[in-house]
């Protein structure tokens, strides 16, 4: 409320949280016209444009199937008597656990010789197994695991969306899919533009999945290139950013103007009778889940298994290095937790000011937090490299250091932690505090014995959400991890150098059990679309 | 539970204002220890504000405050932590997060006797029972009553109460309205009391400020609110009346209802304000029913008089009904006049 103004500690804490978020981009920026190249030649060279156009192409195919994709399977298990649907609303969002490198990796691995998609295709007669790699690879892969960004936010839109309207449009002549594109997709536009603009930065900042299709976007081009020809990295990062500030600019000038009520559900909703189309919505819900969540999972065990019953199976015995496993693990674990935490320090404040005090500084701070969720992992962590490459005394404190990685993901993953966090501090009415200081309480207890209880739970979703993205972050973990700091994801990328290693497996099922549980406890046990 | 020592506030040519707004001009408003004051008026008046600023969860522009003998604004500022005012807030504002006796003590966190302060404090509220129960899963009015006694478990020297029965429904706003009425009473606890109704001020008031606009327009008992209202205005809001217009004259005034005696110092033309009590109709004349409402233990009647439309309360065996004709007449001795502009 704006009748206290915000504490002058509070304020300083903000300016420089900001400060610390804008700086990686800025400095990107700004290397680009240092770095002694000249980076608007190189801008219009076919070495940069070149991926820049392929970049362009896999995001808007990606973006345009898993907005397809999505809002179909959300419509199909919201809106009609589909079977099983309460399953299916259960299984639908589960891709979000894989790493998209992790199931590129499933779906090269499986219909390599050996495994298990290969032996079954084998076994039925069909000898030339066909390769994932290129375009087409990268565009499958990300479809299947970045459909549920859109269709999370469909369904829970879908769902909250009076029947009556529909009702109206029926009874008004409508048939039901006219009524559908005049009615439900006007209302439901402005969930399906923003799971779409996940699904296309999602896409753009890809590293891992587009790696190992090899499929040669931006981002591929720049870790190719930043060792050799760092000039050169600079200018395709100066595109990528460029473009990703660019798309999230035009989507929210468009989802400003999308007419989207904000209706409380009074009716029930609409529910269509399937009929003769019943066999064909089953086959899409069930081919999806086949392909992004039974697939992968079949070819991830089969994968881990393959290390520990190799002799059994007649193979040459592998030795299993499990204590490289618990190392990867306890890296990747106490990594992410301390990324949860110390985002959660950053963002809390800037969300006090926003939410408690609207301070200007705090709004400020709000909009470069969440600015940087635009920012590819790849670019935060290219730009804090070369930083501590050159800049002497804190370059060299925080060269290969762990306080740099943990920057380096806070950076990457706070918006994440900044809408939570901002909703957490709105969910303490003032009237508590109010009733709390004509009780007799002071700032502290009150801030002690009110705000940090209720804010508590939502909080706590906030560091998850943050922890759930850096387990599984890869190009981060890459360039800016220290030397002798294997992270499961760096140790699963790195094994497909290494023809596929089986520790590498059984990292691959831990990471995904973890991911799984965890989002099992953050997102989908409170969403309400189930 | 006894009551602490009850304490007066004074406030003095109080002024506020929300960013450049301002919402009180000039309110000064002196209560007595024990006595009970309802702040009436239509919603933005800055009735709430006033409320808020003797709690100290606002600060005044200008102006002064005294709570017993402390200056807690004006020429020093008391925080509201250290007021030692007790509130119930309009939504009751619970902390969700406690159950309901540790809401009942967060008040007296520090007293020796705060287990058996709080014991008390629940059974003066019938809450006995309810004291491990989370606020969400009590009904309205069991939170309006935890609201209560956490607000006065602490004995406070003044209860400040905001719209303290409009989050429940109506039967039982009427009958929590009365227990806290009686239980203030028998507290003798000094209590300031926010409302825009105005049967909850005249029931639970000792006297009312009728509020208008950021100003107190008329401090009074609601007997003389009613009969002596100051403006028109105020007439108006208190309770219900019909407008008529007319010409005055040594005493009396020529209207729709004949001739009917005002105050002699008025003269030209006049708004008579007409309580439906004050007439009484019988069938056959000019005028002619036009609308019935009947509530059971009266009734009103409405009348079309030439240009003027008026109501008329009759008993609840009124036997009149739309398109009769009658006649009205004025049974009180002196209609309310005011000069009309």
């Amino acid at each position: 409320m704006t009748r206290t103004r915000a504490p002058r500690e509070l304020r300083a804490i903000g300016l420089i949280c900001s400060l610390a978020f804008a700086f990686p981009g800025l400095y990107l920026i700004w290397r680009n016209f240092t770095s002694g190249a000249d980076p608007l030649g190189l801008l219009f060279d076919s070495r940069t444009l070149e991926p820049f156009w392929r970049t362009v192409r896999l995001a808007v195919l990606v973006s345009l199937s898993a907005a397809t994709l999505g809002t179909a399977l959300a419509w199909c298990t919201t809106r009609t008597d589909l079977p099983l649907r309460r399953l299916w609303r259960v299984l639908l969002p589960v891709p979000l656990v894989f790493p998209t490198f992790i199931g590129a990796a499933a779906f090269i691995r499986t219909l390599n010789p050996g495994g298990l998609a290969n032996d079954v295709l084998g076994a039925i007669g069909v000898n030339e197994t066909p390769e994932l790699r290129g375009f087409f690879g990268a565009w499958l892969v990300l479809t299947l695991f970045c459909y549920p960004y859109v269709y999370l936010p469909v369904a829970a839109r879908l769902r909250q969306l009076p029947g009556s309207f529909e009702q109206s449009a029926l009874i008004l002549g409508d048939t039901a899919p006219q009524a559908f594109r005049r009615v439900v997709l006007r209302q439901i536009s402005g969930s399906l533009m923003a799971g779409t603009l996940l699904v296309f930065l999602y896409t753009i900042s890809d590293f891992g999945a587009v790696q190992l299709m090899r499929y040669d976007t931006l981002t591929r081009a720049i870790e190719s290139n930043y060792l050799a020809r760092p000039p050169m990295a600079f200018a395709l990062s100066l595109i990528l950013l460029i473009f990703a500030g660019f798309v999230v600019l035009v989507e929210r000038a468009v989802n400003r103007r999308l007419p989207e009520v904000k209706s409380r559900r009074i009716s029930q909703p609409m529910m269509y009778p399937l009929g003769k189309w019943k066999a064909a919505a089953t086959a899409l819900v069930g081919g999806t889940l086949l392909f992004a969540v039974l697939a992968p999972s079949a070819a991830l065990v089969d994968w881990a298994a393959d290390g520990l019953l190799r002799t059994q199976r007649g193979g040459r015995p592998l030795t299993i290095n499990f204590s490289k496993v618990i190392e990867a693990a306890t890296n990747t674990l106490s990594s992410s937790v301390a990324t949860g935490f110390v985002a959660l320090l950053a963002v809390t404040p800037i969300a006090f000011l926003v939410g408690r005090y609207r301070d200007r500084i705090g709004r400020a701070a709000h909009s470069v937090v969440i600015a940087t969720f635009a920012v590819p992992g790849i670019l935060i962590a290219l730009s804090l490299r070369f930083w501590t490459l050159k800049s002497g005394f804190f370059g060299d404190l925080l060269y290969d250091s762990m306080a740099l990685l943990i920057f380096a993901y806070v950076v990457r993953f706070g918006s994440l932690a900044m809408g939570t966090a901002l909703v957490a501090v709105k969910t303490v009415p003032d009237g508590l505090h109010d009733a709390a200081s004509t009780l007799g309480a002071d700032r502290w207890r009150r801030f002690r014995s009110v705000d940090l209880p209720v804010m508590r739970p939502g909080l706590l979703a906030a560091a998850g959400l943050v922890i759930l993205s850096t387990m599984k972050e890869l190009p981060i973990s890459l360039i800016v991890a220290p030397i002798g700091f294997p992270t499961l994801t760096t140790r699963i990328f790195g094994s497909f150098e290494d023809a596929f290693v089986a520790e590498a497996g059984i990292m691959a099922v831990v990471l995904v059990c973890a991911s799984a549980l965890l989002s099992w406890f953050l997102v989908l046990r409170r969403a309400d679309h189930l | 539970m006894t009551s602490s020592a009850a304490r007066g506030v004074t406030v003095k040519d109080l002024e506020h204002s929300y960013s450049e707004e301002p919402v009180l001009h000039g309110v000064s408003l002196d209560v007595s220890p024990g006595e009970s004051i309802a702040l009436l008026g239509p919603s933005g008046c800055g009735k709430t504000t006033l409320l808020r600023l003797i709690a100290g969860l606002e600060k005044p522009s200008s102006g002064s405050m005294t709570i017993g003998e402390e200056i807690v604004a004006g020429s020093s500022w008391v925080p509201p932590d250290r007021r030692r005012v007790g509130m119930v807030f309009q939504d009751w504002a619970l902390f969700p997060h406690l159950s309901v006796a540790k809401n009942v003590a967060y008040g007296i966190s520090k007293s020796p006797s705060k287990d058996a302060e709080v014991t008390a404090a629940l059974e003066m509220m019938d809450l006995a029972g309810l004291q491990d129960r989370m606020p969400a899963t009590l009904s309205g009015g069991q939170q309006q009553r935890v609201a209560l006694a956490r607000a006065l478990a602490p004995r406070p020297g003044v209860l400040l109460l905001d719209e303290p029965f409009s989050n429940l429904d109506t039967s039982l706003r009427i009958e929590v309205r009365t227990e806290v009425h009686q239980l203030l009473a028998d507290l003798g606890i000094t209590s300031i009391f926010v409302t825009h109704d105005q049967d909850e001020a005249f029931i639970v008031g000792d006297r009312v400020a009728v509020m208008r606009k950021g100003r107190i327009v008329q401090t009074d008992s609601p007997q003389a609110l009613y009969h002596h209202p100051i403006d028109q205005w105020t007439a108006e809001f208190v309770g219900t009346v019909s407008v008529l217009k007319g010409n005055a004259a040594s005493g009396f005034a020529n209207c729709s209802l004949g001739s009917v005696a005002i105050d002699p110092h008025l003269s030209g033309s006049v708004d008579l304000v007409v309580r439906p009590e004050q007439l009484s109709i019988t069938a056959g004349g000019d005028a002619q029913v036009q609308a019935v409402e009947y509530y059971g233990h009266d009734s009103m009647i409405f009348v079309a008089l030439g240009n003027d439309q008026v109501r008329v309360r009759c008993g609840p065996s009124t036997k009149f009904s739309r398109g009769d004709q009658v006649q009205v007449q004025f049974t009180s001795d002196r209609a309310l006049a005011f000069k009309s502009d």
